[in-house]
């Protein structure tokens, strides 16, 4: 018995072995997703520096309880549902008094080089105005590839009210759109 | 399908699988494209949201978790080996505890036990050899002395009697040994001035510094012993 629990060294190479393969699952974790949570971490919170750091903790915390994620198929939902936990953590500790729309002229003035980048920039700036309750399901929805129900299930939203939200904030982008072509790349002056 | 409710279903997921959008979409020309107008502003959007992401991302995520987790192994580690410590010294104390702990609470007790534990070694044909002068040299000890020698005695030595030094005086008697101990008045075993088992039988006497305990079996007259104790038994102060 003494044996089984101070001298079992296959127990240890089993340890280790359990790290190693952790250690595996993590980094491909991190490789395929961290560009979508970045992404959207940047959506939430309009400014590099906060999203990377919203990423780093919600990577943090996925590596602790990276052996309650059974399912890889889930991985994506699973670290969202973390970062925005982390983000309203964020709002418990501070408010942060920001202009969401100042944000986003601040991060990228400098990108307007081609006629993409200008009509970006310029989308990008209506989709920071949008109200969070319309851009949080269209990030969900273009970003990160979820389906009606599975935003809902992020968001705890029912499948309805996600999908006339998503219309809503389609529709708003567009009218927008239609409506302000040719002012494109000027409206700063 | 109206186009009213069409168009609401294209706007809310544009790439949408459902085969009422889908066929509606097919069979109208005008609505196919405004599908494609969505689908176009639908890229504008991916394009718009896919903010460029840090290089190194990736990198610096590998890394932090490394780190981190290797805090956590040290400390997991000190934790084991703060446990492991707590074992042996849990263990160390036990040990120690049943050492040294005191099994017996009264004289009478102990003293039988010790008798039973010897009764091996001793016969009461042994030869009786110990001088009066030996016996007084050991008594010494205990700040006194006989007179005579009350006895055939056949051993006479130092003992540990539950952990205090004692004398050990082994008389022959009619059928066994007589056993005498002479013991430092103790904290930890209670005075009880007579006792006995299924064989042996005791009694207690308390001199000023010391007990004197006779043991012997039952056919012994333990009374006779203890006069002739009484009787040679000197204390010096």
């Amino acid at each position: 018995m003494i044996k089984k629990i101070f001298g079992n060294n296959n127990h240890h190479a089993q340890v280790s072995n359990n790290m190693a393969t952790k250690q595996v699952r993590y980094e491909a974790l991190v490789k395929a997703l961290h560009t979508d949570l970045y992404r959207y971490a940047y959506w939430l919170c309009h400014e590099k520096q906060v999203a990377e750091d919203l990423v780093q903790e919600t990577f943090l915390r996925a590596w602790r309880a990276l052996d309650s994620l059974k399912d890889e198929k889930a991985a994506k939902s699973w670290l969202i549902t973390i970062l925005r936990r982390e983000n309203a953590r964020r709002f418990e500790r501070k408010r942060f008094d920001m202009s969401e729309y100042e944000e986003a002229t601040i991060t990228d003035t400098k990108a307007t080089s081609s006629e993409q980048e200008i009509e970006n920039h310029w989308l990008r700036d209506k989709i920071a105005a949008m109200p969070a309750e319309y851009r949080e399901p269209l990030t969900l929805q273009v970003i990160g590839g979820f389906s009606g129900e599975e935003i809902a299930q992020v968001l705890s939203l029912n499948k309805n009210t996600v999908m006339t939200r998503l219309f809503r904030a389609r529709n708003q982008l567009k009218e927008a759109l239609d409506d302000e072509p040719q002012q494109r790349g000027q409206y700063n002056g | 399908m109206d186009d009213l409710q069409f168009r609401k279903s294209i706007y809310a997921d544009p790439n949408t699988t459902d085969a009422d959008v889908i066929s509606a979409k097919n069979s109208d020309p005008a609505k196919q494209k405004f599908a494609q107008d969505i689908e176009l502003l639908d890229k504008k959007i991916l394009s718009a949201l896919n903010v460029a992401v840090p290089d190194d991302l990736a990198e610096r995520l590998i890394l932090r978790q490394s780190l981190a987790s290797h805090q956590q192994q040290k400390r997991r580690s000190r934790v084991k080996l703060a446990l492991a410590a707590s074992v042996a010294f849990a263990m160390g104390l036990t040990f120690n505890f049943m050492q040294f702990s005191n099994a017996y609470s009264n004289i009478g007790d102990y003293a039988i036990a010790h008798v039973n534990h010897e009764a091996q070694y001793f016969s009461n044909t042994d030869d009786a050899k110990v001088t009066l002068a030996s016996l007084n040299k050991k008594m010494a000890s205990f700040n006194g002395s006989f007179d005579d020698v009350f006895g055939e005695l056949m051993m006479a030595d130092y003992c540990r009697f539950d952990g205090m030094k004692s004398l050990h005086l082994v008389f022959r008697g009619k059928e066994n040994p007589v056993n005498v101990f002479i013991i430092p008045n103790s904290e930890h075993l209670s005075f009880s001035p007579a006792f006995n088992s299924e064989w042996l039988k005791g009694r207690a006497q308390n001199f000023n510094q010391s007990n004197v305990i006779v043991v012997g079996d039952k056919t012994e007259s333990l009374k006779q012993w203890q006069e002739r104790i009484n009787k040679n038994i000197r204390w010096s102060i």
